[in-house]
């Protein structure tokens, strides 16, 4: 959910730049490190923000008829962890506001937040909850992925309300304005969960050796995976 | 469509202008937009960088209007809230049968929200359909955003033009195969193209790293920068510019439904 360039009034625009860049500096520094060390994750990190550039701009199949877009950075928190996806997030959202004017620069801040950070912090906390717990993997990573879509969206209606508490105060604005996006938020989540799921799959059938080089999965656990669908 | 915004990015009439001063104008039309109290200020800022856009950099009316209307879905579901929302000031409009209505001052904000999103939306595609993303790193690499950063974003945005490539070649045999006839089957393909994309992407990436090693790739990337002077007239009239659209918004303030 992007707020739109000019929607957020000042000061709750510079508020929220505020709040994103402790993790963006995070993320800077974590990813100087890891380039120095192995130069060779810079390429890597740059085609999985071009992958979430274009995931987000896919449309995906909605239950109302109307096609809504995915997040994508839900896979990213759980590939690189929450700082370095904020940084990817940083990107994507940067190259969506000035090239397709989706976004904007002064709602930036509040956007990285949304997207880059609330996402996947709650995607990478819950990836590793389910792993640590033994829990199926596929279904975890069908929640990671459906609820950072769905905390970005509850987000995103906070800030939203935040600025404009109107009359009915900020629980009656976030209410009316998480309701309207609801319609189509939810069964996105839903769709952006399975498809995340579905892409999880193929990475274990098809390529399991990136899971295991970024510490997701242990060999054991892949083997398992791919004795069971096979 | 990206194939095509930045193909006008590179051939437009304003090419050979500054690019910090483009995206300074740009920039600062929002901060502009953002903090007037009233729409006057924004609609002109909209009508000036559309008619920068059309007339001085010479897009296509047809391409730019068509541009114009994507992102507006957003827009109108956040703006009928705030519409419904704001509820002081006298009623102007009753929904029959339902506990909704629209006041004077909900009218006014929703308004002048409208006002500030389509004057942003312009300024940010003023500086999207006039100004290459290089010139834009290299103006980045000059304000000391840390170069690791820049590579990254680099890289990413080179990455993002063949992946669109792809993602369409893959979608357009799914829907030659009729993969997305019904809603299971949509999700299964969706699925199946967003799977196929990821490795591809990752195999690309690995073949990049080997492709720059192979060229002594050392952690950094060189761009050549090249310095286009700014002209006086230019600067002169971009502050007479922002100057007129500050007083605007200065004078004027009052609201438009009392």
């Amino acid at each position: 959910m992007h707020i739109m360039e000019g929607f957020l009034p000042s000061p709750w625009w510079q508020i929220w730049f505020l709040v994103s860049l402790p993790f963006i500096i995070i993320g800077l520094y974590q990813l100087n490190r890891l380039v120095q060390e192995k130069r060779e994750v810079l390429p890597l990190l740059a085609v999985a923000g071009a992958f979430v550039f274009v995931l987000s701009s896919l449309k995906l199949p909605s239950f109302n008829g109307s096609c809504s877009h995915p997040t994508g950075t839900g896979l990213g928190g759980v590939l690189f962890g929450p700082c370095i996806a904020a940084v990817l997030g940083l990107i994507v959202l940067v190259f969506q506001a000035v090239f397709l004017a989706h976004g904007g620069i002064t709602t930036l801040g509040a956007n990285v937040f949304s997207m880059g950070i609330a996402g996947p912090v709650v995607a990478y906390f819950i990836y590793r909850a389910g792993t640590r717990v033994g829990a199926n993997t596929y279904a975890t990573v069908f929640c990671a992925a459906a609820l950072a879509d769905l905390v970005t969206y509850v987000v995103t209606s906070v800030q939203l309300a935040l600025a404009f508490p109107g009359t009915a105060g900020f629980l009656g604005a976030f209410t009316a304005f998480a309701a309207i996006f609801a319609v189509t938020q939810i069964p996105l989540a839903i769709v952006e969960g399975a498809v995340i799921m579905l892409v999880f799959k193929y990475i274990v059938q098809l390529k399991p050796e990136i899971l295991t080089r970024l510490n997701l999965l242990s060999e054991s656990t892949i083997r398992k995976l791919q004795e069971a669908t096979a | 469509m990206y194939e095509v915004l930045e193909d006008f990015a590179q051939t437009n009439d304003l090419r050979e202008t500054s690019p910090g001063l483009k995206l300074f104008i740009g920039l600062s039309s929002i901060l502009l937009c953002v903090s007037s109290p009233d729409p006057a200020a924004p609609l002109l800022v909209a009508a000036t960088m559309s008619a920068a856009v059309l007339i001085l950099a010479k897009i296509p009316a047809r391409f730019y209007g068509r541009l114009l209307l994507v992102p507006v879905s957003f827009a109108m579901m956040s703006i009928a809230v705030v519409l419904f929302v704001t509820g002081s000031g006298p009623v102007l409009f009753e929904a029959p049968g339902l506990p909704l209505a629209v006041t004077a001052d909900g009218a006014n904000l929703a308004l002048l929200l409208l006002a500030r999103v389509f004057g942003g939306m312009c300024s940010l595609y003023f500086i999207a359909l006039t100004t290459p993303m290089a010139e834009v790193f290299d103006i980045l690499r000059r304000l000391r955003v840390p170069a690791v950063f820049i590579d990254l974003a680099m890289l990413t945005y080179r990455f993002i033009f063949i992946l669109i490539e792809e993602a369409g070649q893959i979608y357009r045999s799914q829907v030659m195969r009729l993969g997305y006839g019904r809603f299971r089957e949509s999700v299964q393909s969706s699925g199946m193209l967003a799977g196929a994309l990821f490795l591809r992407t990752w195999e690309s990436g690995e073949a990049l790293v080997l492709a720059m090693d192979a060229r002594c790739y050392d952690g950094k990337l060189g761009i050549p920068g090249e310095t286009r002077p700014i002209s006086f007239i230019a600067l002169v009239s971009t502050l007479i510019y922002l100057g007129t659209i500050f007083c605007v918004s200065l004078s004027t303030g009052g609201p438009v439904f009392a």
